[in-house]
């Protein structure tokens, strides 16, 4: 039998993995020295209180899991003679994967019958989440790992992200975003517009002074590089900014309808780690990534 | 036939590149780069190979008998990564060298290159760019030239002209170093203790050079970590643990598992053993949680913390010396003309080069200006004024200079010129584009200000009294309040706040605590709409600078 994984890293919870029959890798945080597995060392994520500790001044960092940890996940799916599709988060954004590919190559080694297969969402939270989403789907519908990868491979460039960050010491001390240059520095009351390209990679492309301009650039984004909207979900993530979520939904309602399949989620710990809080995001099916 | 390397040479080379280094020491430590903080490059390197060189003899004279002395007391000795790393190079060639009276220059060669792989082993995460690369590309070099006619002479020339080239090269291979314009400080230490190794076969005395440990107390800036800053770097920690046979079987110890714990915990992990002695660097936001960890394997011999925010608190002075590489020219550079520590603060973190100090009460001179200009190195130096009357002199001292091309973008006030820095986007643009771009970000923009009144007149229609604050922008008086908030509001309501994004409130240097914080929240009120942004300037005379963004 396939077995489906994603990671914490994809805003995937476990209720939403459960949905799809789909296990969940847990991408640490650590705040003063303390490693936290989200959804392992905790059941559920109250966003509202971790990004208020953020915004207290608490820096977490992040850090890749072990070998032994991959091995914990898969061996006992391959023991039991399954194989596994692991769709994760991408993998030009974290060393983590060095780990995961020596943990495989031993098991594949232990287990040569059975396959392992990736896809690379070549994105973080909405990026990813969008894109599993659909393959959780597919995979209930019992399609075929073939299926599910040329699926891939075709759409994956077609789930577009766009989002605004708010404060730059996040973003500035994780290193992770292109084009944040020093010129770039406490941006007050200005926004870096962030776009996750086909590399996977987070690239600054300009900025917006105040909320509202920032807002309706994520909107023009929407218009202009949308494609078959509609038929795909929108999903929008913020780290604890409920007001400005509830202006760009009305945006998106005035713009599209009523029957927009808007959901929202809360970015998860480990990736709010590196944009801090206050950033809301959209990821929609667009004509193709930057 | 070639003469031998015996203990007692050996021994000389090493004190003859401790001196050689020491004499060059403060070059090597101007190379430290930020953000690799690790200490003076130089000095660490130093006391490492002078606790080698200054091991007390032990009866021992053969070469390899003196190789294990000198690296036992480099490893006691070893400070900082480069150190370090050097220790691991000598402990290398001492295993090398074991059990050797004399040694010709071609086991000397792969002695030199069992140092290499030594100090790559030594190294949880080997960087290139650094000493390691220094070190195997000399070796490698020197060693695949090695002939049947090489002499100690040749091959130390190969080895020390393929380290000059390796050391050139570090800033390809490592981005900080070439943002700084330096080369690699570990190489470059390197380079000078295998110079004066060669000076000592070539017959030079040692024990010329009066040589001291800087074993004293580090000058450290503390003010360079304040309440507020932000512990980016962590501690450079270093000791020597003795492995403890009560807490640990010394045979099954293993030093693999034992450096993947230290890992765990920190950074620029450098760990290796010597017998019973571990020797730990790493850079760690919780050397507590380290120290706890190892102790459980042993006691500390040594110990040396050090908040890595106040390494690296001396001003990089743009020297010019034999080792510094071409500074890549910069497209643009900034300079601003500001006065008030917060707002200078903001401007740097905005992006500004140099702020000149200045404003309404003190205007810079094209004299200034130019001062500043020769601070930068850019193809293009934009300029904001941020005053209507420095504005010519700005421009004046644009027209002189001729090391760059200079555009003054004719912001008038303080708020124009923050906002034209904070949209600015130059990836890609050209400097007309560039310019256009700014002087449109800085036309859009409103400034208000409010100041204490010197007399009782009244201007625009506005009865203004001793004493009171006003409010005012373009010169036109808008408010008159005994009250420097009242003042503040009114204006913003006459230059119709409301209809702008973003409300910067920058306060002054006399604008109390409490004064900004009830005209912030009386903002935030009234317009619920904007985004509301307060900034401590400091600046004098204006108590209040309002930019309508």
């Amino acid at each position: 039998m396939l077995v489906l994984f994603t990671d914490t890293d994809t805003d995937f919870t476990p209720e939403l993995a459960k949905q799809y029959d789909c296990h969940l890798i847990s991408m640490p945080y650590s705040v003063d020295g303390k490693t936290i597995y989200p959804y392992e060392d905790f059941d559920v994520f109250e966003g509202k209180k971790f990004y208020n500790m953020l915004r207290s001044g608490v820096l977490p960092t992040t850090s890749a899991i072990s070998e032994s940890r991959y091995t914990e996940y898969f061996e006992p799916f391959f023991a039991n003679g399954d194989d596994i599709l692991y769709v994760h988060f991408s993998r030009a954004m974290s060393m983590t994967f060095g780990n995961m590919d020596a943990a495989v190559a031993k098991l594949l080694e232990k287990y040569p019958e059975r396959k392992f297969y990736t896809i690379d969402t070549k994105g973080i939270t909405i990026t990813s989440f969008i894109i599993i989403d659909e393959i959780g789907q597919m995979y209930k519908a019992g399609k075929s790992v073939e299926e599910m990868i040329s699926w891939a491979e075709k759409e994956v460039d077609h789930f577009s992200t766009y989002f605004y960050a708010n404060d730059l010491k996040f973003f500035k001390r994780s290193g992770r975003v292109s084009g944040i240059t020093a010129a770039m520095g406490t941006l007050i009351g200005v926004r870096p517009i962030i776009h996750i390209n086909k590399e996977g990679k987070m690239v600054s492309i300009g900025k917006e002074r105040g909320k509202k301009n920032a807002l309706n650039r994520l909107l023009q984004y929407t218009i202009d590089k949308g494609e078959d909207i509609k038929a795909h979900k929108v999903v929008i993530a913020h780290s604890d900014a409920d007001e400005d979520v509830a202006e760009l939904k009305a945006l998106l309602r005035a713009q599209y309808g009523d029957d927009l399949n808007i959901q929202v989620v809360i970015a998860n710990p480990t990736s709010g780690s590196h944009c801090g809080p206050d950033c809301v995001g959209i990821a929609f099916h667009s004509s193709g990534r930057e | 036939m070639d003469r031998l390397i015996d203990g007692a040479l050996f021994e000389n080379m090493v004190k003859g590149g401790a001196e050689n280094l020491y004499v060059n020491k403060s070059i090597v430590n101007d190379l430290n780069v930020f953000p690799i903080p690790d200490g003076d490059t130089g000095d660490n390197m130093f006391m490492t190979i002078d606790s080698g060189a200054s091991a007390p003899p032990d009866g021992q004279m053969s070469l390899g008998g003196v190789a294990a002395r000198i690296a036992h007391g480099m490893l006691l000795g070893a400070r900082g990564n480069s150190g370090v790393i050097l220790s691991r190079i000598f402990a290398g060639i001492a295993a090398g060298l074991a059990d050797l009276q004399d040694a010709d220059i071609k086991t000397f060669g792969k002695a030199l290159q069992r140092g290499s792989a030594e100090a790559y082993s030594a190294v949880s995460v080997p960087v290139e760019g650094t000493i390691l690369t220094v070190f195997r590309d000399a070796v490698s070099y020197a060693g695949e030239r090695l002939g049947d006619d090489s002499t100690l002479d040749s091959y130390f020339m190969d080895l020390i002209s393929e380290l000059r080239n390796s050391l050139q090269r570090t800033p390809e291979l490592l981005d900080v170093l070439k943002e700084a314009g330096v080369v690699d400080s570990g190489g470059a230490g390197l380079v000078y203790i295998v110079e004066g190794m060669k000076n000592v076969i070539d017959g030079a005395e040692i024990g010329g050079v009066q040589t001291e440990s800087a074993g004293g107390p580090k000058h450290v800036n503390i003010a360079t970590f304040t309440e507020d800053s932000v512990l980016e770097f962590g501690y450079c920690t270093e000791f020597l643990l003795r492995l403890q046979k009560s807490k640990v079987d010394l045979e099954k110890f293993d030093i693999d598992a034992f450096t993947d714990l230290i890992k765990s915990m920190g950074d620029s992990v450098v760990s290796f053993r010597d017998g019973s002695i571990v020797k730990v660097h790493v850079h760690t936001m919780f050397p507590g949680q380290v120290l706890n960890e190892c102790q459980k394997y042993g006691e500390f011999l040594t110990l040396k913390i050090e908040n890595m925010m106040l390494q690296h608190n001396e001003t990089m002075i743009e020297n010019r010396f034999e080792f510094t590489v071409e500074k890549p020219k910069k497209k643009y550079g900034v300079t601003v003309v500001a006065s008030g520590q917060g707002l200078k603060d903001t401007f740097v973190s905005l992006g500004a080069d140099v702020v000149v100090d200045g404003g309404q009460s003190m205007n810079p001179s094209s004299g200034d200006f130019i001062r500043a200009f020769g601070e930068i190195n850019a193809d293009t130096i934009l300029v904001f004024p941020n005053n209507g009357n420095v504005i010519m002199a700005a421009q004046q001292a644009a027209d002189m200079y001729d090391k760059a091309d200079v555009r003054v973008i004719p912001t008038h006030t303080v708020g124009e010129g923050y906002s034209a820095l904070s949209m600015l986007d130059t990836e890609g643009k050209d400097p007309d584009q560039v310019a256009g771009e700014a002087k449109m970000y800085a036309d859009g923009v409103f400034t208000g200000f409010v100041s204490r009144a010197g007399r009782t007149t009244v201007m625009d229609g506005v009865s203004i009294v001793d004493g009171d604050y006003i409010g005012f922008s373009d010169d036109i008086v808008y408010s008159d309040s005994p009250d420097k908030c009242e003042a503040a509001l009114t204006l913003c309501e006459r230059l119709n706040a409301a209809d702008f994004d973003v409300i910067l409130l920058l306060c002054g240097a006399d604008a109390t605590e409490e004064e900004s914080q009830r005209l912030c929240s009386a903002l935030n009120s009234r317009y619920g709409d904007t985004e509301i942004i307060m900034i401590d300037g400091g600046q004098p005379l204006h108590d209040f600078i309002i930019v309508l963004e």
